[in-house]
């Protein structure tokens, strides 16, 4: 893809006009003025930080200062090795993250499809509908979760009310289960969006080709609208997916005592146990497996023909 | 134009740096001031301005836990900073946080000491100094030297519904009771599961060998299917037990008389092993800039109105002697057992975690945790 931003090739350049010379310097002003500051700010609030992190979990423990020079040391990687309970608990969270994401791109491709050709002239209202969960806050909307599913909450309230259960049910709240169906509904606002953006990009000519050519609406949808809004599709995956890998907050608040997620370890070595040499390796490592996923996804799916 | 407070703030620092070139000048002579000592200003305290940055835990940022400091000295600004937990303020003074006065509890003290955080403090400035007891004093002390001064305290034991636990609790062995299962809560926390093991097994809490703590990973790991979730924050735990989600809790009595005081069936226990007991103390920051000032505020929380509004308020106990001889409410007498001459004998002081306690504890919590 050729982008009007970026500078022009360089055999141009040889025994150019002054004039050509003059927009070859203004595409390169343009580079930077619009790049460096969101580059500037990366740089300073996440790739210093990620490298800091980095260097902590080569250290041996939090004793003297903290910024000066230590010998690396692979211990907490070998304490790590060690303890297959962090593995395993690595493992659920990535499946728990792939379940998540998958639900939650298939319960939001219906709403943007709906958005996209069928809500017609209202699709302004509803995508604000749509966006009204993002006007409370995160954590306020798992509470309220909390009062729908609590055991004097208003599900079991209403259960019991009806005389359908007699003993409260307990089991509607603080497990697994809980938080994945929370996430799953936290996430599907956010996963319609880029689904939204690929459909509406779309051109309607092409529906009508598939018509002309007897296509039925089924196979219209399978062959055509499907395929071209895969790079939607996959943004809305991946968006989801790499953040639920390292959710912690959710876990908390909704999974008790054996809803426990990988995010949830390295939280508790940070803020529980003043120990960040092990919180930063066990990062590390979650931050290396997401991107092998991701990588190993992104080539069975072969993004790159997807996009083009 | 400057408004007229920052152009006295001005005209102060004028001085000050007057007075400073005055002292400099002065310092050739051999009777040179030390520099610890206060300054020999006749600034009136309703006068007195400066920065105070405090790093404390959520709620105690409220004016009512430093009216007597805001009273007598309207004019310093005192601003605050929380932290999450004693590992949290531990880890951001470990960091370089600039806080001149930060508030961490029995267990934690010997690592601020130890990393050389915390300034030793000038006791004989303190002018409520001498109403605070001696065994409180003491807990103030690392390396017989006072670098912190207490403050609040309570005590840990076990918090139950009276109504789903009508035969009542005796023992610490409650929280791991199968009878219960689904509703008891855990602080979240590995010293503190290693704290009630200790009482249960009579462990020496202060020298656990690795076969103890071994023990003590398998019998929380059995205890995490009887447990409905673990508790971070005390409003979590106090909602929990309202709901009646909870009947039987590892909990303070800040808790207990909460929930007392909103009508919700509870008892405090007290188990057979003994009540556990904290302190939380101050410590001034090593390096500080203000070393007077927060010495100022830290005698001023010694005093009773401050006091007597974490008796009231947050149900805690005051180091000032005289705030707790003062108390009549009958729901406090209850949380603090004051009538019960024997309740200080009962009771268990959490003692100072060493570094390697600390790892290994709390690594034993989090695999717990992450285990199947």
């Amino acid at each position: 893809m050729d982008s009007p931003l970026l500078p022009a090739p360089r055999q141009r350049c040889r025994g150019a006009g002054e004039q050509e010379r003059t927009v070859l310097f203004d595409r390169r002003a343009t580079f930077w003025i619009l790049y460096l500051p969101p580059l500037l700010w990366l740089g300073l609030f996440f790739i210093a930080p990620l490298v800091l992190m980095a260097a902590f979990s080569f250290r041996a423990d939090m004793r003297g200062a903290l910024l000066q020079w230590w010998t690396p040391t692979l211990q907490q990687y070998a304490a790590m090795l060690e303890t297959p309970g962090y593995w395993r608990l690595l493992g659920i969270s990535a499946v728990l993250a792939l379940i998540i994401a998958t639900s939650a791109v298939a319960l939001a491709y219906p709403v943007a499809y709906f958005l996209a050709f069928r809500a017609g002239r209202r699709a302004g209202f509803y995508l604000v509908l749509l966006l009204v969960p993002f006007w409370t806050s995160y954590l306020l909307r798992v509470m309220a979760w909390k009062i729908m599913l609590g055991s004097e909450g208003v599900l079991n309230s209403f259960l019991l009310y009806t005389g359908l259960i007699r003993e409260p049910l307990g089991a509607l709240l603080y497990n697994r289960t809980a938080v994945v169906i929370t996430l799953i509904y936290v996430w599907i606002p956010f996963a319609a969006l880029p689904i939204l953006a690929a459909l509406q990009r779309i051109d309607l000519a092409l529906f009508e080709a598939a018509f002309d050519l007897g296509a039925t609406p089924l196979r219209r949808f399978l062959r055509v609208t499907l395929p071209l809004s895969l790079p939607g599709v996959l943004a809305a995956f991946f968006m989801v997916f790499i953040p639920t890998v390292g959710e912690y907050v959710t876990p908390l608040l909704v999974g008790g005592s054996r809803g426990s997620l990988y995010g949830n370890i390295i939280q508790d070595f940070f803020t529980k146990a003043a120990n960040w040499p092990f919180g930063s390796a066990l990062s590390m490592v979650m931050l290396a497996a997401t991107l092998l996923l991701v990588a190993l996804a992104a080539r069975l799916v072969d993004v790159r023909r997807l996009i083009e | 134009m400057p408004p007229p407070r920052a152009r006295f703030s001005l005209a102060a620092s004028v001085l000050i740096v007057a007075l400073l070139l005055a002292a400099c000048t002065g310092a050739a002579a051999p009777t040179a001031i030390p520099p610890t000592s206060p300054p020999p200003t006749d600034v009136s305290p309703a006068d007195l301005t400066g920065r105070l940055t405090v790093l404390d835990w959520a709620g105690y940022d409220a004016e009512d836990f430093w009216v007597d400091f805001k009273s007598t000295y309207p004019k310093v600004n005192v601003s605050f900073e929380t932290g999450a937990s004693d590992a949290d303020i531990y880890a951001r003074m470990k960091a370089g946080d600039q806080a001149d006065i930060f508030h961490p509890y029995t267990g934690w003290l010997q690592f601020y000491v130890d990393e050389g955080l915390v300034k030793e403090i000038d006791t004989s400035q303190l002018k409520n100094w001498d109403k605070v007891p001696d065994h409180f004093k003491a807990i103030g002390q690392i390396n017989g030297k006072q670098y912190f001064i207490p403050w609040d305290w309570g005590f840990t034991s076990i918090l139950y519904r009276t109504d789903k636990v009508p035969e009542g609790i005796d023992s610490w062995a409650a929280l791991l009771d199968p009878k219960f299962a689904g509703h008891i809560s855990m602080w979240d926390d590995g010293p503190g599961a290693v704290t009630v093991s200790s009482y249960l097994h009579g462990y020496d809490e202060a020298a656990i060998t690795s076969e103890q703590l071994a023990a003590i990973k398998t019998e929380w790991t059995a205890q995490r299917d009887l447990n409905l979730f673990y508790w971070a924050g005390e409003p979590e735990l106090v909602e929990g037990m309202k709901s009646g989600d909870i009947w039987v809790a590892y909990a303070w009595q800040g808790a207990y008389a909460l929930l007392l005081g909103e009508g919700v069936p509870v008892a405090y226990a007290n188990p057979k092993e003994g009540r556990n007991s904290w302190v939380g103390v101050y410590g001034i920051r090593k390096g500080t800039e203000n070393y007077d000032l927060a010495l100022k505020f830290l005698d001023a929380k010694l005093a009773e109105a401050t006091g007597n509004n974490v008796v009231n308020l947050f149900y805690y106990g005051h180091s000032n002697q005289d705030v707790m001889s003062g108390i009549s409410d009958e729901t406090l007498k209850q949380a603090f057992s004051i009538d019960d001459p024997n309740i200080l004998q009962k009771t268990n002081f959490t003692p100072n975690l060493t570094v390697e306690q600390r790892d290994a504890w709390t690594a034993m919590w989090a695999e717990i945790k992450a285990g199947p």
